[in-house]
């Protein structure tokens, strides 16, 4: 080190910004240099006078921010900033708070029991009722499957006899339409027969009338002939 | 040899930054509530910035109530929430340069005066006080009398309690030459002090 690269560590020497092992190198150099250490020791003065150059507090705060009043966000802030500690840990002391009041509260107007017993912990709403009964017997079981037996039995019967129904009907829907088919076949053949006939009957008609005045034609000219 | 240590406690610092920075978040999401406690909690810093740099409570206020305006209307802008402090002393910084060049003539004309030596020689120990009052104006009337990059160096470090690494961050410089300017400052006020005869027993008196 040397009295320049000495100088350059001055101002981290005096604002305490220097590496430890640079501090004492620096510290060292400075015993044998007792000059560089009266400038330092110079420029150690001038920063405790400047210690006591006064200042001056502004009197309020200058500058305030009047946010418009638009809403319902607004008005939330508000309510977070005035209720709510600053800190985070006391928010959190502050939502478990009020987590367990709620809880206490919702449970006075449900009139919530909570208990715990052999059979486990059991958490209830409303009055609090006997338990009548905790299971059946052997014999209500055996009851119970035979009614409901019976039930199945009947259940299935009654679909099947409406199964049956339902396709009978369908048989006799089918069969009056085939019927209705078949008259309508009927007539619609009778119809076309007496056409025939009738239209038979004028040809017959017409061809004897032609023969009839052929032959008066043929009559006439022998007649005149003779 | 004693030393002065004005650093701020690292951890309580980072705190500070984080709480900054929540609030700055806070601002952005429209909770501008948030920003009136961003002006609490640095309004002194930048005041007393500003009024160490004027020497002037008025144009310490107007500096201070600037660096505000103009932080709300550009706070969308700061990239790290992390920084807001640097940025906000950056800000307070560039306005006491644009004062500095808009009135540079009444100033220049009042810093000649300070020029001035002050009589301080023939005073007598019992006028202590007298002294003490005193040399309190002429230390301020010292820190004018510095050039304007070396006072705010100065300012920044002795007052403010900033790290090298951030003055040189909010003036865009090499720390280096941060550390440079501080040297020549404080040099040029212990010549200036000589010269006025002041010394450390000055302010011994309270």
């Amino acid at each position: 080190m040397n009295k320049e690269t000495a100088r350059l560590l001055f101002m981290d020497y005096l604002y305490d910004e220097l590496e430890q092992d640079q501090r004492k190198e620096l510290e060292a150099y400075l015993s044998h240099n007792p000059g560089l250490k009266k400038e330092l020791d110079e420029l150690g003065d001038v920063r405790s006078m400047l210690q006591h150059l006064p200042v001056q507090n502004p009197a309020e705060q200058l500058v305030m921010v009047e946010p418009e009043r638009s809403g319902f966000q607004d008005w939330w802030n508000e309510m977070i900033e005035s209720w709510l500690p600053a800190s985070g840990f006391a928010r959190a002391g502050f939502a478990i708070a009020s987590l367990l009041i709620l809880f206490v509260v919702m449970g006075a107007f449900t009139k919530m029991n909570i208990s715990v017993g052999d059979g486990g912990f059991n958490l209830t709403f409303g009055e609090k009722q006997e338990i009548i009964q905790q299971g059946f017997t052997p014999h209500q079981v055996e009851m119970l499957l035979q009614q409901v037996r019976e039930d199945n039995a009947v259940m299935i019967s009654d679909a099947i006899q409406q199964a049956q129904q339902q396709q009978e009907n369908r048989i006799e829907k089918t069969l009056v339409n085939f019927a209705d088919y078949i008259e309508q076949q009927r007539q619609s053949d009778l119809q076309m027969i007496s056409s025939g006939l009738y239209n038979m009957e004028e040809t017959y008609y017409d061809r004897f009338r032609q023969t009839d005045q052929v032959l008066g034609e043929l009559i006439q000219t022998v007649s005149t002939r003779n | 040899m004693p030393r002065l240590t004005l650093r701020i406690n690292s951890g309580s610092r980072q705190n500070d930054n984080m709480e900054d920075a929540q609030l700055v978040q806070d601002f952005r999401g429209g909770n501008h509530r948030a920003f009136n406690k961003l002006v609490a909690r640095w309004q002194d810093r930048i005041h007393h910035f500003a009024y160490r740099f004027f020497a002037s409570s008025d144009d310490a206020t107007e500096i201070t109530q600037k660096t505000f305006i103009k932080a709300y209307q550009k706070l969308d802008t700061l990239e790290d929430v992390n920084k807001f402090g640097s940025w906000i002393y950056t800000i307070a910084n560039n306005l006491c340069l644009d004062e500095l060049k808009r009135a540079g003539r009444r100033r220049a004309t009042s810093y000649e005066a300070l020029k001035v030596a002050p009589q301080t020689e023939n005073a007598t120990p019992a006028d202590g006080t007298v002294l003490r009052n005193e040399g309190l104006v002429l230390l301020h009337k010292a820190l004018l009398q510095l050039p304007v990059d070396q006072r705010v160096v100065v300012i920044m470090k002795e007052y403010e309690g900033l790290t090298f690494r951030e003055i040189a961050e909010i003036l865009d410089e090499p720390e280096n030459t941060v550390k440079s300017r501080l040297y020549y400052g404080l040099n040029a006020l212990k010549k200036t002090f000589d010269s006025w005869n002041i010394n450390k027993e000055v302010f011994d008196y309270e």
